[in-house]
C-alpha cells in the first residue's frame, strides 16, 4: 500500500520533470516516458522491491537527458536563427539591385521624374516580396509549390503595383477595387496556413474575384484602352489560375509545408 | 529532415542495443528497455531519458520509425506507441555487427600471434 502511494507520487513528480523537456521532444516522447517509468515502477514493485533507490536514478538519468535535449535544441533553433539572418541579408542586397533598375531609367529616362519616398516604398515593396518568397518557399521542397508560390507573388506584386498607378494617374478610387483580389490572397493564405491544397483553392478564388471585378466594374475607358485593360485582366487571370494549378500539383504529391 | 548516412559511423551502445531489440520485430518502450537489459545480461541498463533520447536521434536519421500505438496483450490495457525499424536501420545493424567481426578477427589472429 505505501508503495503505491510512493509510486503514485513519483509518477507525479516524473511528469513535472518531463515539463523541462523542450517542447518538440516532450510532445513527441512526454507520454511514451511517462508510461515507460510507470512501466519500471511496476515492475519493481511487482517484484516486492522499493521504488526509492529506482526513482532516484531514472531521474538523475533523465537530468542528465533533459540537458542534453536542451542543449541540442538551443544550437538548432541558434544555426536556424543565423541562417534566416543571411536569408534576410541575401533579400535586402537581391530588392538593392532590383532597385537599381528604375533608380537608373529614372536619370535617364525623360519625365521619370520619382521623389525620393517613391524608391524608398518600392524598395520596401521589393524586399517585403522577396521575402515573402523566401519564407513561404522554404516551406516545401516540391519544384511545383516553390513555382506556385513565386508566380503568384509576382503576379499579386504587380496586380498590386499597377492598381496604386492607374489609380493615381486616372483619379478613379473605384479602381482600388483590385485590390480586394489581393485580399482575398491574404486571407486565403491565413486560413489555408500555407498548405498547397488550400492555396491552390485561394488562387483559384482570386482568379475569379479578379474576372467578376473586371465585368462588373465600368472602365468607362475609350474601346482602344478598354482593349488592353482586357487583355491585361486575361493575362492576371491567367497567372493566378496557372498558380493555383501548380499548388494542386504539389498537393497532389502528396507534399505538405514542413516536410 | 535530410536523413544522414549513420550505415558506415560507429554505433553507440545505446543505438545499437536499441536496433538489436527491434530487428525481431515491433516493441514498445518498455519493451526496448527489457530487451536490449535481456541481450546484454543485465549489463546495459538503459533509463526513459537515455532510452527516448536516442531514439529521437535514430527517428531523425531514419533508423526507427513509429509503428503504431496500440494495447500490449501481455500488459495492462494502456495503448502503447510502438516502434520499428527501417531498412537503413537494418542497414545500419549488419554494418555494425559486420565491423564488430572485423575487429572479432584481427583481435583473435593477433592473440594467436602472440601464444
Amino acid at each position: 500500500m505505501a508503495t503505491n502511494v510512493a509510486g503514485r507520487r513519483y509518477r507525479t513528480w516524473y511528469a513535472m520533470l518531463l515539463r523541462l523537456y523542450p517542447r518538440p521532444f516532450r510532445e513527441r516522447f512526454g507520454e511514451g516516458m511517462a508510461q515507460t517509468f510507470h512501466d519500471v515502477c511496476r515492475e519493481h514493485r511487482d517484484a516486492g522491491r522499493g521504488l526509492f533507490g529506482l526513482a532516484l536514478w531514472i531521474f538523475f538519468e533523465t537530468s542528465v537527458g533533459i540537458v542534453r535535449e536542451n542543449t541540442t535544441h538551443i544550437v538548432r533553433e541558434t544555426t536556424h536563427m543565423s541562417q534566416l539572418g543571411k536569408t534576410t541579408l541575401r533579400v535586402a542586397l537581391g530588392a538593392l539591385v532590383v532597385l537599381m533598375v528604375p533608380l537608373v531609367a529614372s536619370q535617364v529616362v525623360e519625365g521619370w521624374n520619382w521623389p525620393p519616398g517613391a524608391f524608398v516604398r518600392v524598395y520596401v515593396l521589393f524586399f517585403g516580396t522577396g521575402m515573402a518568397y523566401a519564407l513561404i518557399a522554404r516551406k516545401m521542397g516540391a519544384w511545383s509549390y516553390k513555382a506556385g508560390v513565386a508566380v503568384a507573388l509576382v503576379a499579386g506584386f504587380a496586380l498590386g503595383w499597377s492598381t496604386m498607378v492607374q489609380t493615381a494617374d486616372s483619379g478613379h478610387p473605384e479602381r482600388l477595387w483590385y485590390l480586394s483580389v489581393l485580399v482575398v490572397g491574404f486571407i486565403g493564405a491565413c486560413l489555408a496556413r500555407l498548405k498547397a491544397p488550400g492555396l491552390a483553392v485561394t488562387l483559384f478564388a482570386m482568379a475569379a474575384t479578379l474576372a467578376l471585378i473586371a465585368v462588373m466594374l465600368p472602365s468607362g475607358a475609350p474601346p482602344d484602352m478598354a482593349r488592353r485593360m482586357a487583355i491585361g485582366h486575361g493575362v492576371f487571370v491567367v497567372l493566378f489560375t496557372t498558380s493555383g494549378l501548380m499548388f494542386r500539383h504539389a498537393s497532389f504529391a502528396g507534399c505538405r509545408p514542413g516536410r | 529532415m535530410a536523413k544522414k548516412n549513420t550505415a558506415q559511423a560507429p554505433l553507440t551502445p545505446a543505438v545499437l542495443h536499441i536496433l538489436l531489440a527491434l530487428s525481431t520485430g515491433e516493441r514498445h518502450g518498455y519493451g526496448i528497455m527489457k530487451q536490449a537489459e535481456a541481450d546484454s545480461q543485465g549489463r546495459t541498463k538503459m533509463g526513459p531519458g537515455t532510452l527516448y533520447g536516442s531514439m529521437g536521434r535514430m527517428m531523425e536519421s531514419g533508423l526507427i520509425r513509429e509503428s503504431d500505438k496500440r494495447v500490449d496483450p501481455e500488459m495492462d490495457d494502456e495503448r502503447r506507441i510502438y516502434y520499428e525499424l527501417t531498412d537503413a536501420g537494418r542497414a545500419a545493424l549488419e554494418a555494425e555487427l559486420k565491423r564488430y567481426r572485423g575487429v572479432v578477427a584481427v583481435a583473435e589472429g593477433r592473440l594467436a600471434h602472440g601464444h
